[in-house]
C-alpha cells in the first residue's frame, strides 16, 4: 500500500512555511486587494498592512479554490506515489471543499486503485489547522489513511471554535453570519462572542460589554468545555492583535494550567471576512 | 426663606372655618400652587452641588399645577371629590422625586377624606397623617432631613395641638408654622445640606404650597400669573408655515384627529359601529385609526377633505377636541407617528419595548439605535412626569416595557407610571444616569423570553458602571475637602465632588484617571456634551490614550447639556 500524505487548504491559517515544515501540501484560496490577486501574506502585503488597510475601509474580496487547482495539487502527490487524505475548510463557509470533492472524483477515475480521501472538517482557521496537526500525530502513530480519516471525522465534532471580532460589520458584509445573528448591531462597546456550530456556520452566542470581557468570556468557555483543560492542545489565531491573544494565553494558564501550543495570524482569506481584531481560540471539548 | 408667622385675622365666615369643603379646598390649592410658582426659582437654587441644574421647584410646581388643571373646571363643594381629582391630577403630573412624594402625600390625604363631603379640623388632620404615611411608603429608603421629615414633623405638631376649639385656620397655622421650623432644621439632620449652606429643596417646596393654602384661609390673594420663563417654555413650537405658501399644492392632506363624545340623542351609544366609521374614513383618506372608549370615539385619518370627517362625525356626537393639521408642514410628522403608534393593540404585541429618558441628540440617537422604541426628552433639568411616561408606554405595543431613566430624580415618577399602567408589564431599570441606562439596554437580550432574567442581567451589567461628570461650578464652596471657586470646573464621581480645577482639561483628565484607577475598570466611555469643543476633545482623547494604552476608550458625541463631559467607567 502506498504511503499517504495529509493535505489541506489555506483556510487553516497555518503559515506556508510551517505547513512546508510539516510536509503538508496545500491549495490557496485567493484574495483580491487593489485589483491584484494574491494567495497569502508575504513581504509585499503582510498582515499588518492588510489589516491597517481594512481599518481604513479597504475591502478585500476572496475566492475559493477551484477544482482544477486541486486536481493539479493532488495529482502531483499521486504521481509521486503518495495517496491522499485531504482535510478541507468548512463547506459552511466556502465552496473550496466541494471543489476538492469534485477533483477527487475526477482523479479516482484516473487512479482507481489509489486512496483519495476527503474530509469536510466543518472547521476554519487554526481550528482546521488543529485537526491537521492531530491527523499528523495520528499518522506518526501508524494510523492508516482510512483510520485517520475516521479519527478526524470523530474529532471534528469536538473541535471548539470560540471567537470574537472587533466589529460585526465584516462578517455581515461577507454574508458569513446570518443577519439575525448580527442583530446585536453596532452598539457602543458591545462585543459578540461567537462559535462555529455543527454545520460549520458561525453563530453569535452572546454579547458582552467590552473587548476585555469578551476575551475573558472566551477563556471561560475553555474552562467549561475543554476535555483536558491541563494537557489539551490549544491553538489561537488572531488578526493583528497578538498582545490580546497572549493575554488570553495567560488567562488560560492562570485559570486552568493550560498552555497554548500555537499562535498564528488569521490569514487574508478569513481575515477579509472577520476583520482586524479577530481573536479565536481552538481546542478539543466535550462537544462543539 | 420667606416669612413664617402667619397673621391670624379677618373675614371668611368665621364659623365656617370649623369645616372645609370642596370649593374652599380648590381655592386653597390654587393659592398653594401660586405661592410655589412665585418662589420656584428660589427652590431651584437650593441645590446641594454648585451646579446649575436644580429643578426641585419646577418639578413640584408642575406637579401641583397638574392637579390644579384637573380641578379647574370642577365646581363641586364635595371635599372628597375635589381632593380625589386634585390628587389624581398630581399623580399623573408628578415629576422628580419631590414631585412624586408630593403627589403621594396628597393621594394619602385623599384616602383619609374618601368619605368626607366636608371635614372638621380633626378629620382633616388625620387625613394629613395618612398623607405622611403614604409619602413615606412611596420611598424605598426614606431619608430624614428631607420633604418627608418636614411633612411629618409639621403634621405631628398640628395633630398634637388639636383641641375642641381648633378651626381649619388654626390647624393650618400650626401646620405651616411648624413646617417652616422643621425646614430650618433640615441642615442639622443632613450634613450635605449643611455643607452646602442650604435647606432641603423639597421641604421648601412643600412649605410654599402649604403656606399658600394657609394664606388663602387668611384671606390673602395669591397671584396666579404664570412666570414668563415657563410661559415661553410651555409654548408649543410653531411649525414653519413657509413650507406651504400661496402656490403650494395640497398633496399630503390633513392629519385629522378628533375626540367625539357619542350622543344618545343622535345615536345608540352602546352599540356604536366603529367598523362602519372606519370603513367610511378609509374611503376618504388613509392611515385610519379609530376606537371607542367610554362613549368617546378617538379617530385619526389623513385626508384631503377634513370637512367631510367633521360632517360625518357630527351625525352621531359632539366634538371634544378637533385637530386638523396640514401635513406639508413638517411638525405634523412626529404627531402623526405618535397618533398612529397610539392605536390600540390590534397587531401582535412584541415581546419587549423600551423607553429611555435622555437629552442630547447624540445620546437619543444611540438609544434608538440600541433598540429603544421611545425616548423621552429629559434629565436633571427636566424631569418627565408620570403622565409623560404613561403616554410613551401607550405608544408601544409590547408585553413587557423596560424603562431606562437617566437620573435618580426620575426613577420615582417612572415607577409611579409603571404602577398606573395596565396594558403591559413595566419594569423600571434603576439607572441613575443615561450611561448606566445605555449599558443596561445594550445588554437586553431581545430573544430571551424571561423578562426577569433580562432584568437581572441588565442590572448586573449596570452595577459595574460608574459615572463621572465634568461641570462648571457656579459658586464658591468647600465640599468633601475639595476647594471650589466660582467658575472652576469640577469633577463629580457618582455623588461626590472629587476634583476642582481652573482648567477644564485638567479636571477632565484628573477625573478620568481616578476612574480608570478604580479596581476592575478598564473601559471608559466619554460622552461629549453640547459645550465640548472638538479640538479639546481630540487632545483629551490623545492624552488619555497615551497614558492608558491598555484601556478601552470610546469617545462619542452625546450632545448633552450642562455637562461638557460625562464619563462612564466599566
Amino acid at each position: 500500500m502506498n504511503p499517504y500524505v495529509i493535505c489541506t487548504d489555506s483556510g487553516c491559517d497555518l503559515a506556508p512555511a510551517l505547513l512546508e515544515e510539516w510536509g503538508v501540501p496545500f491549495c490557496s484560496l485567493t484574495f483580491r486587494f487593489d485589483g491584484e490577486d494574491r494567495e497569502y501574506f508575504n513581504n509585499d502585503m503582510d498582515g499588518k498592512t492588510f489589516y491597517d488597510r481594512m481599518r481604513k475601509g479597504g475591502i478585500a474580496k476572496t475566492a475559493a479554490v477551484n477544482s482544477q487547482a486541486f486536481i493539479q495539487c493532488f495529482e502531483k502527490q499521486l504521481k509521486e506515489g503518495k495517496d491522499l487524505l485531504y482535510l478541507g475548510f468548512s463547506s459552511g463557509l466556502s465552496t473550496t471543499f466541494n471543489s476538492a470533492r469534485l477533483a477527487a472524483e475526477v482523479l479516482r477515475e484516473s487512479y482507481p486503485n489509489r486512496r483519495i480521501l476527503v474530509v469536510d472538517t466543518l472547521a476554519a482557521s487554526a481550528g482546521q489547522g488543529l485537526l491537521v496537526y492531530l491527523a499528523l500525530q495520528k499518522q506518526k502513530e501508524g494510523a492508516s489513511a482510512e483510520e485517520n480519516a475516521a479519527y478526524v471525522e470523530e474529532m471534528k465534532w469536538r473541535l471548539c471554535h470560540w471567537f470574537t471580532v472587533d466589529d460585526l460589520v465584516y462578517l455581515k458584509r461577507g454574508g458569513r453570519i446570518s443577519s439575525a445573528s448580527a442583530m446585536i448591531g453596532n452598539m457602543l462597546a458591545i462585543k459578540p462572542v461567537l462559535h462555529m456550530d455543527n454545520e460549520g456556520h458561525l453563530v453569535n452566542v452572546s454579547k458582552v460589554r467590552g473587548r476585555r470581557n469578551a476575551l475573558s468570556a472566551i477563556a471561560d468557555q475553555y474552562g467549561k468545555l475543554a476535555l483536558e483543560p491541563r494537557n489539551g492542545t490549544v491553538f489561537i489565531s488572531h488578526a493583528d492583535c497578538l498582545e490580546e491573544a497572549e493575554l488570553v494565553g495567560s488567562m488560560l494558564r492562570e485559570r486552568y494550567g493550560a498552555e497554548v501550543m500555537l499562535y498564528t495570524g488569521v490569514g487574508p482569506v478569513i481575515g477579509a471576512h472577520s476583520g482586524p481584531g479577530t481573536f479565536a481560540l481552538f481546542f478539543l471539548g466535550k462537544e462543539r | 426663606m420667606a416669612k413664617k408667622e402667619t397673621k391670624k385675622e379677618k373675614k371668611t365666615s368665621a364659623g365656617g372655618l370649623r369645616v372645609i369643603g370642596g370649593l374652599l379646598l380648590k381655592k386653597m390649592a390654587r393659592g398653594g400652587a401660586g405661592l410655589l410658582r412665585s418662589n420656584a426659582d428660589e427652590v431651584n437654587k437650593l441645590n446641594v452641588f454648585p451646579v446649575p441644574d436644580g429643578d426641585t421647584g419646577d418639578n413640584m410646581r408642575l406637579t401641583i399645577e397638574s392637579g390644579i388643571s384637573a380641578i379647574e373646571n370642577l365646581d363641586s363643594d364635595d371635599l372628597a371629590e375635589v381632593m380625589k381629582t386634585l390628587s389624581h391630577g398630581m399623580l399623573l403630573g408628578a415629576r422628580g422625586n419631590s414631585g412624586v412624594i408630593l403627589s403621594q402625600f396628597f393621594a394619602g390625604i385623599y384616602k383619609g377624606l374618601k368619605t368626607s363631603h366636608t371635614a372638621d379640623p380633626e378629620t382633616f388632620a388625620h387625613a394629613l397623617e395618612r398623607g405622611v404615611e403614604q409619602a413615606y411608603a412611596s420611598v424605598m429608603t426614606p431619608t430624614e432631613g428631607t420633604i418627608l421629615t418636614v411633612a411629618r414633623e409639621a403634621v405631628e405638631f398640628a395633630v398634637s395641638r388639636l383641641t375642641s376649639e381648633s378651626t381649619i385656620r388654626s390647624l393650618f397655622a400650626d401646620l405651616v408654622g411648624e413646617m417652616h421650623a422643621s425646614l430650618e432644621r433640615t441642615p442639622e439632620i443632613l450634613t450635605v445640606l449643611k455643607d452646602a449652606g442650604v435647606v432641603d429643596s423639597g421641604g421648601a417646596g412643600l412649605f410654599y404650597i402649604m403656606d399658600g393654602f394657609n394664606r388663602v384661609l387668611n384671606g390673602e390673594e395669591i397671584p396666579q400669573k404664570e412666570t414668563s420663563r415657563e410661559a415661553v417654555a410651555s409654548t408649543v413650537s410653531v411649525p414653519d408655515f413657509s413650507a406651504f405658501d400661496a402656490d403650494s399644492e395640497m398633496t399630503y392632506g390633513y392629519c385629522t384627529e378628533l375626540l367625539v363624545r357619542l350622543q344618545n340623542s343622535k345615536t345608540d351609544v352602546k352599540s356604536f359601529d366603529v367598523e362602519a366609521l372606519k370603513a367610511y374614513l378609509s374611503e376618504i383618506g388613509d392611515s385610519v385609526v379609530a376606537f371607542v372608549t367610554d362613549g368617546i370615539v378617538k379617530l385619526h385619518v389623513h385626508t384631503l377633505i377634513p370637512e367631510k370627517v367633521l360632517k360625518h362625525c357630527h351625525k352621531f356626537g359632539e366634538f371634544l377636541t378637533v385637530k386638523i393639521e396640514n401635513m406639508s408642514l413638517q411638525h405634523t410628522e412626529t404627531q402623526r407617528e405618535e397618533m398612529t403608534a397610539g392605536q390600540p393593540a390590534v397587531e401582535e404585541k412584541k415581546r419587549y419595548g423600551a423607553v429611555a429618558v435622555c437629552n442630547g441628540a447624540g445620546i437619543e440617537g444611540m438609544f434608538l439605535e440600541a433598540g429603544a422604541d421611545r425616548v423621552i426628552h429629559g434629565g436633571q433639568t427636566h424631569n418627565p412626569s408620570a403622565g409623560e411616561f404613561l403616554e410613551a408606554f401607550g405608544e408601544i405595543s409590547a408585553e413587557t416595557i423596560f424603562v431606562f431613566p437617566n437620573n435618580g430624580n426620575i426613577l420615582m415618577a417612572a415607577q409611579q407610571a409603571a404602577e398606573l399602567y395596565e396594558n403591559a408589564r413595566v419594569l423600571v431599570i434603576p439607572s441613575k444616569n443615561f450611561g448606566a441606562g445605555y449599558v443596561a439596554l445594550s445588554m437586553l437580550d431581545w430573544s430571551c423570553e424571561d423578562a426577569d432574567a433580562n432584568l437581572a442581567a441588565m442590572e448586573n451589567a449596570m452595577k459595574g458602571a460608574i459615572a463621572g461628570f465634568v461641570s462648571p461650578s457656579i459658586r464658591d464652596a468647600e465640599l468633601n475637602g475639595v476647594h471650589i471657586e466660582n467658575g472652576d470646573t469640577i469633577g463629580i464621581l457618582e455623588k461626590e465632588i472629587v476634583i476642582s480645577e481652573k482648567e477644564r482639561s485638567v479636571a477632565f483628565l484628573g477625573l478620568a484617571e481616578r476612574m480608570l484607577a478604580l479596581p476592575e475598570k478598564f473601559m471608559l466611555t466619554v460622552y461629549c456634551g453640547a459645550d465640548a469643543d472638538a479640538a479639546e476633545r481630540e487632545s483629551l482623547e490623545a492624552s488619555l490614550r497615551e497614558r492608558h494604552p491598555n484601556a478601552e476608550l470610546y469617545f462619542v458625541d452625546g450632545g448633552q447639556e450642562i455637562y461638557p463631559y460625562i464619563l462612564i467607567a466599566e
